[in-house]
């Protein structure tokens, strides 16, 4: 098994359960490394006092805040001491329905697992599990990964506990500032009733298996034809379609396409 | 809004809506630089060579992928960029799927999309079908040399795009064992901790969360700043509570004192519903 990225205390009311958390995405991408063109020894990073012109230890390194032009410093130690609870326990403050949560929140998915045998723990994260299951309800809390604060949204996905982490919301930018069409631009209700009309004629349930990932698919061929020497040439830029003068006719085209598949 | 990051065409069957693309989204965590303890000069990432320990230039670095061990293929950047497929400046919706289907674990990033050029009608036409018709569009966008499956829906006024992770990206739950149990929760304890979740229940609004780690990050400088000294908290080991019926009936007692004072939000009983997400 993976290892955990954080361990703690997902605490429920008064009940803790001792947890360990783990990413929920494995990594499927082609992964380069940097080479020494002249015999492709890989090379390596260090760390380096641009004062001294030295070498430095990662235990000789700390966090530097510019505070108007004054730098502060910080240990790694001392930044643990920013919000010490909120670094060890996920607090559960509140259950939500899921379908109220906007997904532009969502941010990365991760695993919660009961850390330790104890009977205590694992009891508690089954109890867990039972209730949260089968509902479309998910748990809110707030903790620390690293050295960022994350809301984290917690349900039973496939019989564990699966995190999500979100983010707050002063970092969703408002929509406000977006350019978009005036009020003249407003559809007309036969126009319309023909758009959701494609709409309708193009649905289907949301199935993720028939995504592929054509990108890391065709990197790997790209590494394939280099290994055999062949060469690569990137593809051209393509022209960009002009938008239609007569909507009503677009739609109407596309519905009749559509319904002759 | 900042600039725009991409410029290009959402289409949907015959219908073309140019559009630009908007990040929706931005990291607000307090930045540090890396810095040398001893002396707050700044720390440089250097590239060495560890057969001979001396830096190499940037222009004697190149990339590669080791096809067997100790064997590597090089490539440049453009030829990396090649597997792009198509420099296609469209978003391609060829399908429609209801989005509350869909499981939060998939939704990656959120841009917000623009309208532009003479496309208002065309935006107009989208976001109310959208709106309309409770779906979100399916197709792919290439950006930085990467194709990636995104969602178009509607966001009130405007059109939100979601790049959204692979099926194949995402871990497996069931790979990860359970311990065993001695016991199984007992029917108590159920409806006690679920009579607790009810009691937690509460209608979603996200400026209810505060990112309060921030403000003590930046506390903490402050005072570093004003040269005092910084208090090490010790790292207690996280412990089960021993009994659960006891912490649930403790966390019940807390509850009711806490429920007067939370005002109308709160819902006496939460909603059940059977439909999956997948």
């Amino acid at each position: 098994m993976a290892r955990s990225l954080w361990t703690g205390s997902l605490s429920f009311g008064l009940v803790n359960v001792p947890v360990a958390l783990y990413s929920g995405v494995v990594d499927t991408d082609l992964h380069f490394r940097q080479l020494h063109a002249k015999d492709h020894t890989p090379i390596e990073i260090h760390r380096f006092c641009s004062k001294e012109d030295a070498e430095v230890g990662f235990d000789e390194v700390g966090h530097g805040y510019d505070r108007d032009g004054k730098q502060v410093i910080l240990t790694d130690e001392e930044l643990a001491a920013a919000a010490p609870e909120k670094t060890r326990t996920i607090d559960i403050e509140a259950f939500v329905d899921l379908d109220d949560v906007d997904p532009i929140h969502y941010d990365h998915p991760y695993i919660l697992m009961p850390a330790g045998d104890a009977d205590g723990t694992q009891r508690a994260y089954r109890l867990l599990l039972e209730v949260m299951g089968g509902t479309e309800q998910a748990a809110l809390g707030r903790f620390v990964l690293r050295t960022k604060e994350y809301l984290a949204l917690i349900r039973v996905r496939d019989g564990r506990l699966t995190l999500t982490t979100m983010l707050f919301h002063d970092e969703v930018r408002p929509a406000s500032k977006v350019p978009t069409p005036g009020k003249d631009s407003k559809p007309s209700k036969k126009e319309l009733d023909r758009a959701v009309a494609v709409i309708e004629a193009l649905s289907c349930p949301w199935d993720p298996s028939r995504y592929e990932d054509q990108y890391t698919k065709r990197l790997k061929r790209v590494v394939k034809r280099k290994e055999k020497g062949q060469t690569v040439k990137p593809p051209e830029r393509e022209e960009e379609p002009s938008p239609v003068p007569d909507l009503m006719a677009a739609l109407e085209k596309t519905l009749a396409e559509v319904k002759a598949r | 809004m900042p600039r725009s990051i991409w410029n290009g065409t959402v289409a949907f069957g015959l219908i073309s809506v140019p559009v630009k693309v908007f990040s929706a989204t931005e990291s607000k965590t307090v930045r540090f630089q890396e810095v040398h303890l001893e002396d707050g000069a700044r720390i440089e990432h250097r590239r060495i060579c560890p057969n001979d320990g001396k830096e190499i230039d940037y222009d004697d670095i190149v990339k590669g992928f080791e096809v067997r061990k100790g064997e590597w293929v090089e490539l440049t950047d453009e030829e990396i960029a090649a597997a792009v497929g198509s420099q296609s400046r469209v978003v391609d919706v060829d399908h429609f799927v209801p989005a509350e289907e869909i499981d939060p674990v998939y939704y990656e990033r959120t841009y917000y999309l623009g309208s532009r050029d003479d496309g208002d009608d065309a935006y107009a036409l989208l976001l109310a079908a959208l709106e309309r018709s409770g779906r979100a569009g399916v197709g792919r966008w290439v950006f930085h040399n990467r194709e990636r499956t995104v969602l178009v829906r509607a966001h009130g006024d405007v059109l939100a795009m979601h790049t959204m992770r692979f099926a194949d990206e995402l871990a497996d739950p069931g790979d990860f064992e359970l311990g065993r149990v001695n016991r199984k929760p007992t029917k108590r304890e159920i409806e006690m901790a679920s009579a607790l979740v009810d009691g937690l229940h509460t209608e979603f609004d996200p400026t209810d969360y505060k990112d309060s780690y921030r403000r003590a990050v930046l506390k903490l400088i402050e005072r570093k700043a004003g040269g005092k000294e910084i208090e090490l908290p010790e790292e207690p080991e996280p412990e089960p509570s021993a009994d659960l019926v006891a912490a649930l009936e403790a966390s019940m007692k807390g509850r009711r004192g806490k429920r007067r004072s939370a005002g109308a939000k709160r819902r006496s009983r939460s909603r059940r519903r059977s439909r999956s997400r997948s």
